[in-house]
């Protein structure tokens, strides 16, 4: 399965970012990374290019909040994207906030799975296991 | 008029900047205190030189933070610069810089220096008579360098590929390098006036898992550029790797060999020192441990025979620290300074055997490019993976290697891309390392490793 993944904005940090792709190949996924300080646009545009299954957006400073607000309307601009599936992990807000806020919001704004603060095999198990139960 | 006299006007006519008069910074750097080169207290000090981190937006409270420093007993102070200004954002700093003076608050992470000007800032550089370094991470530092200089500061720090594979994603590289060629031909030009200028590198990268065989090659690389242009006084860096014995290793082969590479160019002359950083990576947010490490890293930079020390503080892991633990960590480490006296000299021959070998060989790969001038030959190999940082955010970085720690900590190459490290010298770093371990188990390793001070 093609995955596209990299930072979102104007973010620069990229080690989970590299973790992330080596994590992703060591499962077996091809992997399309764009790095870091990557705008919605681009990881939009790399999925029709590629034809990628699945998009994980990391994010670590906090701004994906700002980013993600506009994700529903830019999807909808493409056309078929909705099998993609839409997931987002890392440190998703500025300042702090829990899991049972944040994760609701963040699937309001159009995303399966989101994880914020949580490991990255935990995070990876579950995107297999949501894979499996949809494929069923 | 030269064509390098032509370039400083036009960049000196900035609208940000106010008048700029050439023949008075001359007069000035002629006549300035030798304490506040550094370059002298390098040649006559007695001991390594205690420099802090920081950066104030307003002028009121970097005088107040360097009055802090001063107090603490600090042998050099910092001046960071703030990241609009780095990124030759003048108008922003400047608006920023107003709201900091109105509100009372900081609206910039460092000191718009450009927007300050040479003439306020000399007054604060000269009051308090001590050596200042200039931190920042700008990759077209051409003004900033003027302004530091007409202010009063002899050290500048950076380089055109430490400065930007660590900090930036697509800033042309190209560029970088030629930009900095400009900041190395003005410290050369003034360190003929008085004491030379130091210019000192960026040794900590990406501070995450850097192999030290890559570290000493760019630091070498960034030492033989500055020495080309007639820079008198350079240092070269790294920061603590997470092994005692990697980071003595190091130490004492970043000294021969950018020696080496100083003679090879016949530039002998030149007076090289070595700095070393405290812990860089993610620091423990138990604040006593973070002390710990401090400490440590103290006693190491004393067995390397570090030059300068630069410090860390116990606040690391919660944000910005405040000027009262900026200080705090100054006597403290001057304080364990002060009580190591004859440390044993530790010897390891086969590890500085290998790492000697593999910075040969990747140095004579670079040098072998058939590029005209070494900046060339240096920005292809970078485009070709011959240097490769781990964990490096910019887009013409190969991102080919990949390291891990051995069961002592040291960082190994398990993975070499394109540099070329020598067969024997990765057959004995991967010989350290259990590799018998599946993928996934590997990169675990190394998500721990990163993490190796938690």
């Amino acid at each position: 399965m093609k995955v596209v993944t990299g930072v979102v904005g104007n973010d620069i940090h990229v080690v989970a970012n590299r973790l992330i792709e080596l994590s992703l190949n060591a499962r077996g996924f091809e992997v399309f990374n764009l790095g870091v300080n990557t705008y919605l646009e681009e990881f939009f545009d790399a999925v029709v290019e590629t034809g990628a299954d699945i998009l994980l957006i990391s994010s670590l400073n906090g701004e994906a909040e700002g980013w993600s607000r506009e994700i529903k309307l830019l999807k909808s601009k493409y056309k078929n994207l909705d099998n993609l599936v839409m997931m987002i992990g890392g440190n998703l807000v500025v300042g702090s906030a829990d899991a049972e806020t944040i994760i609701p919001k963040y699937k309001n704004y159009g995303f399966d799975l989101v994880f914020h603060q949580v490991d990255l095999n935990t995070g990876l198990d579950t995107l297999e296991e949501f894979l499996k139960e949809r494929n069923k | 008029m030269s064509l390098l006299q032509e370039e400083r006007e036009i960049i000196l006519s900035n609208e940000y900047v106010d008048n700029f008069d050439f023949a008075e910074v001359e007069d000035f750097v002629k006549n300035a205190s030798k304490e506040l080169f550094i370059s002298h207290h390098f040649k006559n000090k007695k001991k390594m030189l205690v420099q802090p981190r920081g950066g104030f937006p307003t002028y009121k409270k970097q005088f107040a933070l360097n009055e802090f420093f001063v107090e603490a007993n600090v042998d050099v102070l910092p001046l960071t610069i703030d990241s609009n200004t780095r990124l030759n954002d003048y108008a922003t700093a400047k608006k920023m810089l107003r709201l900091s003076e109105e509100n009372e608050i900081d609206m910039l992470n460092g000191y718009p220096l450009v927007n300050h000007g040479y003439r306020t800032t000399r007054k604060m550089i000269t009051h308090f008579n001590k050596p200042v370094s200039l931190r920042h991470g700008t990759p077209d530092a051409r003004l900033l360098i003027e302004t530091a200089i007409a202010s009063g500061i002899f050290e500048i720090e950076g380089g055109p590929i430490t400065y930007l594979l660590p900090y930036s994603k697509n800033f042309p590289l190209d560029k970088a390098f030629l930009y900095w060629k400009y900041v190395e031909k003005i410290c050369a030009n003034y360190s003929k006036l008085n004491e030379p200028i130091n210019r000192e590198s960026f040794g900590p990268l990406t501070a995450t898992l850097v192999p030290p065989a890559i570290t000493i090659v760019i630091q070498i690389i960034e030492m033989m550029l500055s020495l080309e242009e007639g820079v008198k006084s350079f240092s070269v860096s790294f920061s603590q790797t997470g092994s005692m014995n990697q980071d003595i290793v190091m130490g004492a082969v970043i000294k021969k060999l950018a020696r080496h590479y100083a003679q090879e160019i016949n530039c002998a002359d030149a007076t090289i020192n070595l700095v070393y950083h405290q812990w860089m990576g993610a620091f423990p947010t138990n604040k006593d441990y973070a002390e710990q490490l401090i400490n440590m890293s103290t006693v190491i930079a004393a067995m390397v025979g570090a030059d300068k020390i630069i410090t860390k503080t116990r606040e690391e892991a919660s944000g910005i620290p405040t000027k009262e633990a900026n200080a705090k960590t100054v006597a403290n480490t001057q304080y364990t300074l002060g009580i190591l006296n004859g440390l044993p000299n530790i010897v390891d021959k086969e590890e500085e055997e290998i790492l000697t070998l593999e910075v040969h060989a990747i140095m004579e790969a670079v040098l072998n490019d058939p590029a005209d001038t070494l900046w060339r030959k240096a920005f292809n190999s970078i485009k070709s993976g011959i240097i490769d940082v781990p964990f490096s955010p910019h887009i013409i970085n190969h991102n080919e290697m990949i390291t891990i720690r051995d069961a002592k900590k040291n960082i190994r190459i398990i993975k070499r891309g394109n540099v070329p490290i020598p067969d024997r010298c990765f057959e004995y770093e991967k010989a350290q390392c259990d590799l018998t371990k599946d993928t996934t188990s590997i990169v675990n390793d190394i998500i721990h490793d990163i993490g190796i001070m938690q």
